[in-house]
């Protein structure tokens, strides 16, 4: 556990020094909220804001997730770290402490511009909910991330990611809900993570109970998502060295 | 043996693809022993070691740390390894480095010795990312030892260092050794084997081709190259290679003049005869041939 907390606090420190990484992380859902978010005044306020919330954390599963595991276990240096005495859980405990901190920072501003400009609606049971339903859908993203870092190689992994970053976003509804879209894209949603997390995101804004289809299909994805990381993990320990 | 083994290879093999890194590798360190895996570039060399280390599975055979499986962290408690100088996190200060590394030990070194002892004080504030080769190459050290660990091993220590830093890790492998300490170090020079080590185990071609003494393993490896300018040179015993290169022949031998004087007997062409202690690249290939 202290392991675990070292791991996470040397991971900070090292992205928190670079400002190529720090600030679009950061900066990026809260501009593209006010952007796109803020001028759609017939939608309900509340809704939009929890739909940028989950655009930011998506953006730390890919990214952080996605293309930092990519890029790091091609580096000798996270070889190294394999020779010292901590197993792979502790790593992976470090990495998930990092990625929540930056989930949280970059969610953050997004909450904070629409409580500011925006009449929002929601009480303080409203607000935990709210951020119990982004957390939980966080996880079946942040294992699609993983799963995406250790079967794609490096030079791969970002436009893999922007690709299902943008892709899964947009088609899940995250930034002009389900009935904004085209069709066709209405209709493969259900069968989109995002749009499962969408509903029930959504649901948890406007205050309403959430259906146990959306948490099932959840949990679902997270099982496939979780098998598919697993996976690559072990695929990955006998052929990173070559 | 004598002492607690404190490393082991038991006939490993490692094969990447169709490429055989390891065939049947036995290696075995004991404390307060500076062991020598030398070799030329391609050997081998770094496949056992990272597999001694637990970064890799053998596919036949076991490897062993103080008598457990590398791959288990707790096996890896009292092992001290260097990283690549090119892979230290660039935005970590020398400090935060060396912190995070003795995080992992139960009772590791004081960070201000170690930066004492590799001669890091004054940039021990320093971002790496602006560390000079020399100075990251001491950092890389450093981390080996952070831990305070019972065995070390090293890839290539030396490799990239200059002379002063050089010595500085010479002295601080034999101190450690000299407290009991075991060491496992690879390298592709004859004499940074003869410099520290006590006992020496060459591997060319992903097998072990001679183990022992430094002096042993010099008698072993130590060959003489016959340079000819002529073909057709006939057979004759006592030589382990031969070759033909540019019109003349190469006769790597183990007693040159035995060989000259069978030469001689045989009325063969000594056409402008040279010659010359072969040189350990040259050895290796040799050795490789004459497999025991």
């Amino acid at each position: 556990m202290r392991l675990a907390l070292i791991h996470a606090v040397a991971q900070l420190r090292q992205l928190a020094r670079y400002p190529m990484f720090l600030v679009p992380t950061l900066a990026l859902p809260v501009g593209f909220y006010a952007l796109f978010g803020l001028p759609q005044s017939r939608s309900d306020p509340t809704v939009l804001m929890a739909s940028f919330a989950a655009y930011a954390i998506l953006g730390v599963a890919f990214f952080q997730f996605g293309v930092g595991i990519a890029i790091e276990r091609e580096e000798p240096w996270e070889a190294y770290l394999r020779t010292l005495p901590a197993s792979a859980a502790v790593r992976f405990a470090g990495r998930l402490g990092s990625a929540l901190v930056f989930a949280a920072a970059s969610v953050a501003p997004v909450l904070i511009l629409a409580a500011a400009t925006r009449p929002i609606s929601l009480s303080a049971v409203g607000w935990l909910r709210l951020a119990f339903v982004l957390g939980a859908g966080a996880v079946p993203l942040g294992l699609l991330g993983i799963a995406l870092g250790y079967w794609v190689p490096a030079k791969g992994a970002l436009p893999v990611a922007n690709l299902l970053y943008l892709g899964f976003a947009y088609a899940g509804g995250l930034w002009t809900g389900p009935r904004g879209l085209p069709h066709a894209l209405a209709t493969i949603g259900p069968y989109l993570p995002t749009r499962q997390w969408g509903d029930v995101l959504w649901s948890a804004a406007r205050g309403g109970g959430v259906g146990g289809r959306h948490w099932l299909a959840l949990f679902g994805f997270s099982v496939a998502f979780a098998v598919a990381a697993a996976a690559g993990y072990r695929r990955d320990e006998g052929r990173r060295f070559r | 043996m004598s002492a607690v083994t404190a490393a082991a290879l038991e006939g490993v093999s490692k094969s990447f693809g169709r490429t055989v890194a390891l065939d049947g590798v036995d290696l075995s360190v004991a404390c307060g022993e500076i062991h020598a895996l030398l070799g030329p570039n391609g050997a081998g060399k770094t496949t056992a070691l990272s597999t001694l280390v637990g970064l890799r599975r053998p596919d036949a055979g076991r490897a062993r740390l103080f008598g457990c499986d590398p791959r288990r962290s707790a096996s890896r408690l009292r092992l001290g390894c260097t990283p690549q100088e090119t892979s230290l996190p660039q935005t970590l200060t020398v400090r935060e480095t060396l912190d995070l590394v003795r995080a992992h030990y139960p009772q590791p070194r004081a960070t201000q010795e170690l930066l004492e002892t590799f001669d890091l004080v004054p940039h021990a504030r320093r971002q790496v990312g602006g560390l000079s080769g020399g100075q990251r190459r001491r950092l890389s050290v450093a981390l080996a030892f952070a831990g305070a660990p019972s065995l070390l091993v090293l890839d290539e220590p030396t490799a990239g260092l200059d002379v002063a830093s050089r010595r500085v890790l010479w002295a601080a492998i034999r101190r450690h050794a000299a407290a009991g300490g075991a060491v496992l170090l690879s390298t592709h020079q004859l004499e940074e084997a003869e410099a520290l080590a006590g006992r020496v185990t060459v591997i060319a071609a992903g097998r072990v081709r001679a183990e022992g003494t430094v002096d042993a393993v010099r008698a072993r490896a130590g060959l003489a190259r016959i340079r000819i300018a002529a073909t057709g040179v006939p057979e004759v015993p006592g030589v382990v290679r031969r070759e033909l290169l540019n019109g003349a022949t190469m006769l790597y031998v183990r007693d040159a003049g035995e060989v000259v004087r069978e030469l001689v007997r045989h009325d063969a062409s000594l056409e402008g005869l040279e010659v010359t202690p072969a040189t350990l690249e040259e050895a290796f290939v040799a050795l490789t041939e004459d497999a025991p």
